[in-house]
């Protein structure tokens, strides 16, 4: 209960810092408006030379398109600011106070910089999703819908311990600041369905990097396209990942209090 | 006798850097065959500490200091040797003890920069779990103490760096520790900075019996709040005790002043080492050993044309630095 009290005053917080920042806030709405338009207007040009992408038609990809902006918001309100903030606070030593707050480091470190006003993002994704189901007519059954949702989230958490991982690293070898251009780089591969790419690079996609399981793999969730065993891994992963995150980081926080001086 | 807060046991750090000589040809060398070389930051260093003790850590730069501080405070795993704070080991970093404590270092920002510091309190409420009105009470009492609340509002970057320490200090003290660790909290500040912060450190200390262990480079901190001073150099302890018997113990010399009639004329190495003071330009001063003052200032009175005469203690930084060489 303690974490979501600190979780609404992390949040409380974040938005009085945005709001002295609000020109910024402004644009970067407006940049991913226009990054929206340009991938719609890519898929329309795509779907007037042919009618489907890997068996996937317009609709769906419409849809992951939602699902990947989803992720990219997830990314943008968690994940960059706080990579920026961690990495400031190992440069200027401010992380010694991170540790000695009587709060999980790795809670401190995923929550303490939310960029609130990416909310607007989440309804327009939401919006994508929606639109693009029911350009398809297909009727979805509310388990689906509900298993969506549930792989998203699952998608996003190995997401989330990849990005642990990388920023662990930073206490072995001090200067990394660039320890998340691979993961900005790999958010990009999600852009078509995993289907799309040759089986070897959809492994790679799918299981070393695993982008698609944010992305393509709820989407599968919609479509029906999944075995119950098949949710179920994708399940095992996402819990595993995050337990080998939070060990990778126990040993790196170790690992810097021996160290630093 | 008030039980310990703090009890550090023969505690040593050994820090493994890579060394290598200068040049292109040995950056090469290294980069596939790195040497290490151990550095003893800190070596079997023990003390006690009582509740409610106010204890100056002294030492140059490189001497230990920090890194005691940093394993006291939990940052840290010894290479050696224990400690235990408030009965706890620091290092285990258990949030019991993370709330009875804090550290407070001059030359770290813990506030954020872009808001005020009043929601960067309210985090810190939130992350102590501090009640609501127990809050508003510490609050009342430290804004007493450091008249906060006109600096509240503002944006931290907008503040000076005075103001700024004073809520970096208030932001480290709001859950109410029994333990403060405080690494050079005058750093930087003006002389009316660091009186009001130095005021203010005792004052919290009588009011609420905090141990308190403080480094500073300003000397005037440690005489003004400290009984006690511990004396670090490479590593090693080199004094703990009274601030009032150092002198005796380290360094048991006076100081004899003398304002002469022809000032220049005469040559004063007869009676002790002549020593330079710079505040008082038209006095010579002459260091002779304590039991010999009696007997060198009876002489000088006899041989010399003296206007004024004075005997004093040695300055507190002159004798802290014999302590540093010995």
């Amino acid at each position: 209960m303690n974490f979501l009290r600190l979780i609404s005053t992390f949040i409380k917080v974040n938005l009085q810092m945005s709001l002295a920042y609000r020109s910024e806030a402004v644009i970067e709405v407006l940049l991913d408006l226009t990054w929206l338009a340009w991938e719609l207007l890519s898929l329309q040009i795509i779907f007037s030379n042919t009618v489907s992408l890997g068996g996937w038609g317009k609709g769906e990809l419409i849809a992951l398109l939602g699902v990947l902006m989803l992720v990219n918001t997830f990314l943008a309100m968690f994940i960059w600011p706080n990579t920026e903030k961690f990495n400031a606070s190992i440069r200027d030593g401010s992380f010694d106070y991170v540790l000695l707050q009587p709060v999980n480091s790795m809670f401190l470190v995923t929550f303490s910089r939310i960029t609130v006003w990416r909310i607007f993002d989440l309804l327009v994704s939401a919006t994508l999703i929606i639109v693009g189901i029911n350009i398809n007519g297909d009727v979805i059954a509310p388990l689906n819908i509900f298993i969506f949702i549930l792989l998203a989230i699952s998608g996003s958490l190995v997401i989330y311990s990849l990005w642990i991982v990388l920023i662990a690293f930073t206490f072995w070898f001090t200067k990394f600041d660039n320890n998340i251009t691979i993961l900005q780089a790999l958010t990009d591969t999600g852009r078509y369905p995993a289907t799309v790419y040759p089986w070897w690079l959809r492994v790679i996609v799918t299981f070393v990097i695993p982008i698609a399981l944010a992305t393509t793999i709820p989407v599968q969730a919609l479509r029906g396209d999944l075995s119950t065993s098949q949710i179920f891994i994708f399940f095992g992963i996402s819990f595993i990942s995050l337990i080998i995150a939070s060990q990778v980081w126990r040993v790196g926080v170790k690992r810097y209090s021996g160290a630093s001086s | 006798m008030p039980s310990n807060s703090i009890v550090v046991e023969n505690l040593s750090k050994t820090y493994q850097v890579p060394e290598r000589e200068a040049g292109f040809s040995a950056a090469v060398q290294s980069f596939f065959k790195r040497k290490y070389k151990d550095i003893k930051a800190v070596h079997q260093v023990g003390f006690n500490i009582a509740q409610g003790e106010v204890v100056g850590f002294l030492g140059p730069n490189g001497a230990g200091k920090t890194t005691t501080l940093k394993m006291l405070s939990g940052l840290l795993h010894p290479t050696g040797g224990n400690a235990t704070v408030l009965g706890f080991t620091p290092w285990q970093l258990k949030p019991e003890y993370l709330r009875a404590m804090t550290l407070v270092m001059g030359q770290r920002n813990r506030l954020a920069w872009d808001i005020p510091a009043a929601d960067s309190f309210l985090l810190n409420q939130a992350i102590y779990r501090i009640p609501d009105d127990e809050y508003k009470q510490t609050f009342k009492e430290l804004d007493d103490l450091l008249e906060l609340a006109p600096l509240m509002k503002k944006p931290v970057r907008n503040l000076s760096l005075g103001e700024r320490m004073k809520c970096e200090i208030a932001a480290g003290l709001l859950h109410r520790p029994k333990v403060l660790f405080l690494d050079e909290p005058t750093i930087g500040l003006d002389i009316t900075g660091q009186v009001r912060i130095r005021e203010f450190l005792r004052e919290y200390n009588k009011r609420t019996g905090a141990t308190i262990l403080l480094t500073s480079h300003y000397m005037a901190d440690v005489t003004a709040l400290c009984e006690r001073i511990i004396i670090i150099h490479q590593g090693s302890l080199k004094y703990d005790g009274g601030i009032n018997d150092l002198s005796r113990k380290i360094a048991p010399f006076k100081l004899i002043g003398v304002r002469l009639a022809d000032a220049d004329s005469h040559d004063l190495s007869g009676y002790g080492t002549e020593v330079q003071n710079e505040e008082d330009a038209d006095k010579r001063y002459i260091q002779v050993r304590a039991e010999d003052v009696t007997r060198v200032t009876s002489r000088m009175l006899a041989d010399l044309p003296i206007h004024d005469i004075t005997i004093a203690d040695p300055p507190i930084e002159d004798v802290i630095e014999q302590a540093f060489n010995q």
